[in-house]
């Protein structure tokens, strides 16, 4: 029985299917179970959160948490499917300090929401940014222009009027 | 007394953040009560590009990752795809692989080290430093053609094999090295100003570093026995002897004393691959098989098709990069692109726990705990 078997056998209710992620095992998790679900994960040893992955399938989103046990040295990844119109799941910034900015990174590129994070906001793309890049519909042509501004944050204009050189 | 807060700016360029970071520091008197770092001033949008480009063009990009360690990020992708179109590699180019990630991981490990000393105000271990890492980059240079940005690693093999005269220079840099490391640690370990700049700065027991995301010699400093070249090997790791160093104290001198040991363990893995380098020519797929190329020192090159299709599906992977877990999710559509390419870089990871790991320190420590997470801020923004 693999890890993600095993995850099934415990919360019945909340896991959809098992299967696996090449070679992996991975569960698919309802997403309101998903917070339930990791901590569980975490109770049988899977106590490192490797990576958070956001996908955007164009009619859904998809956030893949890959996760691995030192003590067992096995892998688990879950799976939560969002949909398209309203990409919410919850954090687990309650579980994993880690969780921080992997979830705020795929807030600024996919545009998950992560519900219950303590500072979400953009972390690599300034604030004011327009758009989630690492979406299939982000408009790839228009420009944003950036510059600093006086308390040395970055601030973000769509026409570069803030820029020196055009004035 | 109370004293009035102050707020600090350090960076977005100071010496100290090799490279583009930024913290907004508030301070009380010399103590950091909170530091709030501001990344993403090197964001290339890595991972889109990776959705634009085909397979093979992506390959160079990741070179530009962690640009101080480049082997390491083009074997992590290649890994991801390899297993995912499933590509038997022979045996030989499998050595040459763990051959230039060694070399990296001991060129790494030197630059970590060196600006670390440099930015607690020591200068010689960086000249030192570099004057070992340009004989290591001329031998990648002799490899490849190109000293920091490779593009080495193909699918199915290497891109070509090993020039004559290399192996009596690689040797000959292994005998150096091997004395240098000594003369490093005499330089250093016993140094009292470094021990007291170093010891029980920026501690981090081994619960919160795992609760972090920490991974490397950073979390190895803290006393964690793990490492995937040992523990969920890849490549030829299995046949080679090597130990994971570890220190238990989880301060800024035991990270920097695994990287030490690190280096040595490197060696002597070289010293295996050196000895154990199989004869045949084959660095390659035979399913891609090599090409007359003019221009390489060799003659050949390794041959791969442009239009290459993997199956449908999706792939997480990890290596241990000289940082720490460097790992590739690649999923793909059956098409000649990578539908999503997400990458967990050791640097954004470990970078996360600074503003708990400085609390409470002085600016000139929270110098010595940033040095020793070794990030490398191409790897951070991506």
């Amino acid at each position: 029985m693999n890890a993600a078997e095993e995850l099934k056998a415990l919360l019945p209710g909340s896991v959809i299917s098992t299967g696996l992620q090449l070679n992996k095992p991975m569960a698919v998790i309802k997403k309101e179970d998903l917070l339930k679900a990791a901590g569980k994960a975490k109770d049988i040893g899977f106590d490192h959160l490797s990576v958070i992955t956001g996908i955007d399938y164009k009619d859904h989103f998809e956030v893949i948490y890959n996760f691995f046990s030192y003590s067992k040295k096995q892998n688990l990844a879950l799976k939560v499917n969002l949909d398209h119109d309203k990409p919410e799941v919850e954090t687990l910034t309650s579980l994993w300090n880690g969780a921080d900015w992997l979830e705020r990174e795929t807030f600024d590129l996919v545009g998950i929401k992560f519900i219950g994070h303590p500072n979400l906001i953009r972390i690599l793309l300034p604030d004011g940014w327009n758009g989630h890049p690492l979406r299939k519909d982000y408009d790839m042509n228009t420009e944003q222009f950036v510059t600093i501004g006086e308390n040395g944050d970055d601030v973000v204009s769509p026409d570069g009027t803030n820029l020196l050189r055009r004035k | 007394m109370e004293s009035d807060e102050l707020f600090i700016n350090m960076g977005p360029v100071h010496p100290s953040t090799h490279g583009v970071a930024r913290f907004k520091l508030r301070m009380d008197g010399e103590n950091i009560k909170e530091c709030t770092p501001v990344i993403g001033y090197l964001h290339r949008g890595t991972e889109k590009i990776g959705e634009m480009k085909t397979y093979l063009q992506f390959i160079p990009y990741t070179d530009r990752l962690d640009y101080i360690s480049a082997f390491p990020n083009n074997y992590a992708f290649v890994k991801a795809v390899e297993e995912l179109a499933g590509i038997e590699v022979p045996l030989r180019a499998e050595y040459i692989r763990v051959l230039t990630m060694e070399l990296n991981r001991i060129i790494n490990h030197i630059v970590s080290i060196g600006s670390l000393l440099m930015d607690l105000g020591a200068a010689t271990m960086i000249m030192w430093g570099f004057r070992e890492r340009e004989n290591a980059l001329q031998l990648f240079e002799m490899l490849c053609g190109a000293r920091m940005t490779f593009n080495y690693i193909k699918p199915g093999g290497v891109r070509e094999d090993i020039p004559d005269g290399f192996m009596p220079k690689l040797n000959e840099f292994l005998k150096d090295m091997e004395k240098r490391i000594d003369d490093y640690e005499q330089l250093i370990n016993g140094n009292e100003i470094f021990h007291m700049r170093m010891k029980n700065i920026g501690v981090i027991n081994a619960k919160d570093a795992v609760n972090y995301g920490w991974t490397g010699p950073t979390l190895r400093g803290s006393g964690v026995d793990y490492d995937l070249r040992k523990y969920e090997p890849y490549s030829i790791y299995p046949d080679l002897d090597f130990k994971v160093c570890v220190r238990n104290e989880g301060d800024s001198y035991a990270r920097f004393i695994v990287r030490m040991d690190e280096m040595k363990e490197s060696l002597h893995i070289l010293r295996q691959v050196v000895d154990n380098m199989p004869a045949s020519k084959e660095i390659s797929s035979a399913e891609y098989g090599i090409a007359p190329m003019t221009g390489t020192p060799t003659g050949v090159s390794t041959y791969f098709p442009r239009i290459f299709t993997p199956p449908a599906g999706e792939v997480y992977s990890r290596i241990e990069a000289p940082k720490g877990e460097l790992g590739f999710y690649v999923v793909s559509d059956g098409t000649t692109k990578p539908y999503r390419v997400k990458i967990r870089s050791p640097s954004f990871c470990n970078l996360t726990a600074i503003p708990s790991l400085v609390k409470g320190l002085k600016i000139g420590d929270l110098i010595a705990a940033f040095g020793t997470i070794d990030v490398v801020l191409g790897d951070v923004d991506r």
